[in-house]
């Protein structure tokens, strides 16, 4: 048996797929040893981004990066290597008393991956992006050299990697700080709206809660355009907790999780049923306004609930389409999307908006700047490259622009904002794809 | 809990089953040759499980210091190390190849685990896990040289269980089939009958604590192995296994 290190992959959407090298190591001296005798290398983590953002000719894997360094529990600081999992940093630090400052919607991303793509979370207008929080991570770039990087030293590597997708080397470990919790609960409030001006009301009403987020049923049409439901939340203190919550107000939701068991066949998620699940979703909560108290997992990471979701759009996979649109025009533009998707029939099952805040100007390759975001899942099918299209011409028409991390299809005038990254040794399949165009 | 072969996937997978499952030791004694990646290692259970343990190194083809192990007690050894090496395509007639597979997984190792294998019977008490292989099973002729020194550990660990038994020593081995690991990073195995090194320490903490003589990782195993011990030799020289 000779190894061969091809592989079939695909990262998150399936889409695309892929015959590619993959290689895994977790000695320093070996991952140098790789970097100097290849070439169009990208690191990839746990797959986690939706296109090919993480893939190339070679891609080195950091599954084997996966230690914890060091955990200063008075201060709150942990250091890692750049393959462990949002997942295990929390099963570390939640029973101590710590959170996640910037958290995305899945718990399974790599903390090199939460870095290159610059990751945020439902309380971007409050806490800004992951690298807020970043102290410092070493970094392997072309020449096979390990370099520190944080804000006072080799400063420019730094900011460049933040939200570079990758393209100026490989990340090894890095560290970062932590948020005191009393408890793993979020105080949650959610509220339904009917249509859009009420929902961009309740974003405005909404700024001075930590996390915000609203899911929108994207299949209505004139005046129910927009119908929502806002969920609001704040880390729970203990004492606010109900009183059977609070012998453990720590608690690691812990357990098996039920699994997607095979590619669910073409049929199953059409337009009906996407519309019956937006209407069920929408109606199970026959109160304009619930409050109540929902542990973490189920506030930030409900899909992290179902191994391999990714599996109900079938074999052909899907997109996710996120963008941002500036804040003024946020509402006019959220307005053209919304019936555009509406009239293409092309419906979401997941579509998620949200509020971003100002940008960090020193983070120049963040996705996010000042504006309201909005994610949508597309099934890959014939009709997806033409809404794509119609939906890319919106964003450019508004000033928007397209997050890499979820990237296979838009215009490269959407997608071209990172600076500094070019770089001989390590490139992606999507950059050659934006270049390219 | 002492560690031979503290580098290996499978057993710092299961070090971290154990913890994870509530087991804490005085000490964890990672015996290895490669100091670096053991001491990630360390770090890690120290900040994830706020675990104690110590580094001891031991390279099994150089001189063993057996005074640096006496002071190592604890009622729980598991012991990972293995050396895949070339197979017979490669490798058979390269005599230094042959040897490092000879010694590492049979010859210099069984010394070692004589060694911890009398302090249990002093002590009493305890269980050795080790990692065997089903390549011992049957001599196959794309790998005997591999097989044939797991041949010869298993039945060393079946003998010592035998003679530990009274003694109130349990041997459990453990025949791991393909397994993805460094070992067999780039080689086509079929990923049904592949186990993860997350699988694995499940699977072997669970035949530990039910007390298990053997166990299979995938049970897909013991049935293939049961077939390929069956075959009638006269055919199974003509197969190309």
């Amino acid at each position: 048996m000779k190894p061969t290190y091809k592989q079939v992959i695909a990262n998150w959407g399936n889409f695309p797929v892929v015959e590619k090298e993959i290689k895994s190591e977790d000695s320093t001296k070996k991952i140098k040893e790789y970097v100097r005798n290849h070439h169009d290398i990208i690191a990839r983590g746990n797959g986690r981004c939706y296109g090919d953002a993480a893939l190339s000719e070679n891609i080195f894997s950091t599954k084997r990066l996966n230690k914890f360094i060091s955990f200063d529990r008075l201060n709150g600081i942990i250091e890692c290597e750049s393959g462990i999992l949002l997942s295990d940093v929390l099963e570390v630090i939640v029973p101590q008393g710590y959170f996640l400052f910037v958290t995305p919607g899945t718990k399974f991303v790599t903390i090199g991956g939460a870095i290159a793509s610059d990751v945020h979370g439902k309380n971007h207008h409050a806490e800004g992006c992951f690298s807020e929080y970043v102290m410092e991570f070493s970094l392997l770039n072309e020449e096979g050299d390990v370099l520190p990087c944080s804000r006072n030293q080799n400063s420019e590597k730094f900011w460049s990697t933040i939200g570079g997708m990758g393209l100026t080397g490989i990340i090894l470990s890095a560290k970062f700080k932590l948020k005191n919790i009393e408890s793993s609960y979020i105080r949650q409030e959610s509220i339904k709206a009917e249509n859009l001006d009420e929902i961009f009301k309740l974003f405005e009403e909404s700024e001075s809660w930590t996390y915000n987020v609203a899911w929108i049923d994207c299949l209505q049409t004139d005046k129910n355009l927009g119908r929502s439901i806002m969920m609001r939340g704040e880390h729970a203190f203990k004492h606010e907790l109900p009183k059977k919550l609070q012998g453990n107000p720590l608690k690691l939701k812990m357990g098996s999780s039920p699994s997607i068991p095979f590619y669910f066949p073409n049929f199953v998620l059409n337009n009906l049923t996407v519309k019956i699940f937006n209407l069920l979703y929408y109606f199970r909560q026959s109160k304009k306004e619930v409050k109540s108290f929902v542990h973490y997992e189920q506030f930030f990471y409900p899909l992290d609930i179902v191994n391999d979701w990714n599996k109900i759009y079938g074999k052909s996979g899907f997109i996710q389409y996120q963008m941002v649109i500036p804040k003024e025009s946020g509402k006019e533009g959220m307005k053209k999307i919304l019936e555009t998707i509406a009239k293409s029939g092309n419906g979401s099952f997941l579509a998620v908006l949200k509020l971003f805040g100002k940008n960090n100007p020193d983070a120049y390759n963040s996705f996010p700047f000042e504006g309201y975001t909005l994610a949508l899942d597309f099934k890959v099918n014939s009709k997806l490259k033409k809404l794509v299209s119609q939906l890319d011409s919106i964003v450019e028409e508004f000033g928007g622009r397209i997050y890499l991390t979820k990237d296979s299809m838009s215009k490269s005038s959407l997608t071209n904002y990172l600076q500094n990254v070019q770089n001989p040794k390590f490139i992606s399949m999507q950059q050659k794809r934006i270049d390219n165009n | 809990m002492i560690v031979l072969g503290s580098n290996s996937e499978i057993a710092q997978a299961f070090v971290e089953k154990a913890l994870s499952a509530g087991e804490r030791f005085s000490q964890i004694y990672l015996l290895t040759s490669n100091r670096e990646t053991t001491e990630k290692f360390a770090k890690h259970l120290e900040v994830k499980f706020v675990q104690q343990s110590q580094i001891i190194e031991m390279d099994l083809l150089k001189p063993i210091n057996y005074a640096v192990l006496e002071g190592l007690t604890s009622d729980l050894l598991f012991c990972a190390t293995g050396y895949l090496g070339l197979g017979t395509a490669e490798g058979l007639y390269d005599n230094k190849n042959t040897e490092r597979i000879i010694d590492i997984n049979f010859a210099k190792l069984v010394p070692v685990l004589n060694f911890f294998a009398e302090k249990m019977e002093r002590q009493r008490s305890g269980t050795m896990i080790v990692l065997s292989s089903v390549a011992g099973e049957r001599g196959r002729q794309s790998n005997f040289i591999y097989g044939s020194a797991k041949a010869g550990l298993t039945a060393y660990l079946s003998g010592l269980r035998n003679y530990l038994f009274n003694k109130k020593v349990h041997v459990l081995t453990i025949k791991p089939g393909f397994m993805a690991t460094k070992m067999t990073e780039g080689l086509p195995l079929n990923p049904k009958l592949t186990a993860s090194p997350k699988q694995a320490a499940t699977g072997i903490y669970k035949a530990y604590k039910t007390k298990k003589d053997v166990a299979y990782i995938l049970p897909m195993w013991r049935i293939i192995m049961l077939v390929i011990k069956n075959i009638p030799e006269f055919i199974f020289k003509k197969l190309k296994l």
